[in-house]
């Protein structure tokens, strides 16, 4: 596999982030911006998978294309598998993904007047890029979790799925 | 007991935290669609770019130096080298190879082996005139800055314009030597 | 990696025994002041332990302080007997360029100077016994790099935060161990300086 430094990626991440502050009078807008922007890196990654698995085996269960995201995607880009895949306990169509140190969250430190901005609305959007492209549209957001115990909180992937996924997976009972 | 100049970034690109290096091309290619979507003119994103790029360069120098453990860059010929062999492998892997020297030394050529920002990119017409790596000039000249080099780093050759190279300019305008920051009547 | 080299086969003893009326929150420390400059003098962290004397307001001081190592480079080069290449002396010289100092002594403390060819000075006022500090300065260069320059809120050139309200937990991978930023100094100070 090549590989480039974990700084490198860091750098080029910072940037990234520092743009757009620039481009946005607040959080809500920035994490858009972001999330805009991993909707872009998760579209190329499922169109790089499709092309590489030759046998073009689309995913077409919903528990099938989530742990597709859980363990190959995070795998490829993260370089693991994410901490953990759960149902949301209080709505069906929910879905988290969650990473005590999510790698986009490692370098950087979120000053108070930002509030909870969470750089994870890019790993998000890439989310949000994969499932989408893949049929399932859905609505993904980041959110930093309180641990107890740990100085960090881990940051936790909401994926809300769209009404009519829900409705065509409850019509033909595959969750 | 100035230590040796490292002449490959190998070890040091051994020991650093690594990353897939799908991530960091597939993030770069969102930050130039991102760019080419605000801005419109291609000009400016090849500026908005090099700004980027500049921005990295003056914080990646301390983190180059601190690692490869060097005290002092005066030769622009010696940087020039260590800037292909060693900051190129240490952050992104590969190295370049400096060549066609002007007569005066004062500006070279770097040439990349393999150019991990370009993966799975197709210029489209509309796109012209667009440097898609300017980000990495902008870094060559933040970094050297940082060393109290003035260059200017262009692209000659880029195979996303059907060239059959990457290749860097990297032109020293002049270097400058430290000024006692104060005024006296301060 | 040698920390307290000077006064050898004394093992762990205590650093000699801090001038009355001082007190020190660190026990067993040597340190007295640690200033990091960038290349245009701006002070980007002070940090003092034991310094009873205080003459000058910070500014005065960090700004006396960057004028001795500058024109103390600036002299050092121009007397070194073994350079041919000699500039006159104030004509400003690049980082790295002749001849460097790495300390100097008087009877009442020890200066330890460290300058990357960035332009970045790493300076520790210690007890004038302690021995070589270029490792421990080389090591501290490395967390401004992973704590300070890594950290994208940071803007170059800038005073260095270190007040808890901004306290953030960073890891430090070069060195194994999960750190505070907001320790930064003291880190170095317990691990290598006691």
């Amino acid at each position: 596999m090549v590989e480039v430094s974990l700084s490198a990626f860091a750098f080029l991440f910072s940037e990234l982030v520092q743009y757009n502050q620039t481009q946005v009078d607040n959080i809500a807008e920035l994490e858009r911006r972001l999330e805009d922007a991993g909707y872009a890196v998760g579209a190329r990654v499922l169109e790089l998978f499709c092309h590489r698995e030759k046998g073009n085996r689309r995913e077409t269960r919903l528990l099938g294309i989530l742990s597709f995201v859980h363990t190959t995607v995070w795998k490829v880009l993260f370089g693991k598998v994410a901490d953990s895949l759960e149902k949301g306990t209080e709505h069906e169509d929910e879905y988290m993904i969650s990473e005590k140190e999510l790698l986009v969250n490692r370098f950087i430190s979120i000053p108070k007047d930002m509030g909870t901005f969470n750089c994870g609305a890019f790993v998000a959007g890439i989310v949000r890029g994969v499932l989408d492209n893949a049929g399932f549209p859905s609505v993904v957001t980041a959110h930093f979790v309180p641990m107890e115990g740990q100085q960090r909180p881990r940051t936790t992937i909401l994926i809300k799925f769209a009404d009519e996924v829900s409705h065509m997976m409850s019509l033909l009972n595959i969750y | 007991m100035a230590p040796v100049i490292p002449r490959s970034g190998d070890a040091a690109f051994a020991n650093v935290e690594r990353v897939n290096a799908e991530l960091f091309t597939l993030t770069y290619g969102a930050i130039v669609r991102q760019l080419l979507t605000d801005l419109e003119e291609v000009e400016e994103v090849n500026k908005q770019l090099d700004q980027m790029g500049y921005n990295i360069g003056v914080r990646l120098i301390d983190e180059f130096l601190a690692k490869s453990n060097i005290s002092r860059c005066v030769d622009f010929k010696e940087t020039a080298e260590v800037i292909a062999k060693v900051g190129f492998k240490m952050f992104l892997g590969v190295t370049a190879t400096v060549t066609n020297w002007d007569a005066e030394g004062t500006s070279c050529s770097l040439v990349l082996s393999e150019n991990p920002l370009v993966g799975f990119v197709e210029l489209p017409d509309t796109c012209h005139g667009l440097y898609y790596c300017n980000i990495l000039c902008g870094v060559i000249r933040g970094a050297l800055e940082m060393v109290s080099m003035k260059t200017e780093v262009t692209w000659v050759r880029d195979m996303l314009h059907g060239d059959d190279a990457y290749e860097m300019r990297v032109k020293l305008i002049k270097q400058v030597p430290e000024e006692y920051p104060y005024k006296d009547d301060e | 990696m040698q920390f307290f080299g000077g006064s050898a086969a004394i093992g762990i003893t205590p650093s000699p025994a801090a001038p009355p009326g001082t007190a020190t929150s660190l026990s067993g420390n040597n340190a007295n002041m640690l200033y990091i400059f960038n290349r245009n003098g701006v002070c980007l962290l002070y940090r003092e332990w034991h310094r009873p004397l205080r003459t000058l307001d910070a500014q005065q001081d960090q700004k006396l302080m960057f004028g001795l190592l500058f024109s103390l480079r600036s002299f050092t080069a121009k007397m070194d007997p073994t350079s041919v290449d000699k500039g006159n002396l104030g004509v400003p010289l690049l980082p790295g360029q002749g001849c460097s100092y790495h300390s100097f002594q008087t009877n009442t403390y020890k200066l330890s100077f460290m300058e990357s060819p960035s332009g970045i000075k790493l300076i520790l006022v210690t007890h004038p016994k302690t021995g070589d500090l270029r490792d421990s300065l080389r090591y501290m260069y490395n967390l401004y790099v992973e704590y300070v320059v890594k950290n994208p809120i940071y803007v170059p050139g800038s005073a260095i935060k270190l007040n808890k309200g901004q306290l953030h937990q960073f890891h430090v991978q070069s060195y194994g161990k999960s750190v505070i930023k907001e320790r930064l100094v003291n880190i170095l100070v317990q691990m290598q300086l006691s």
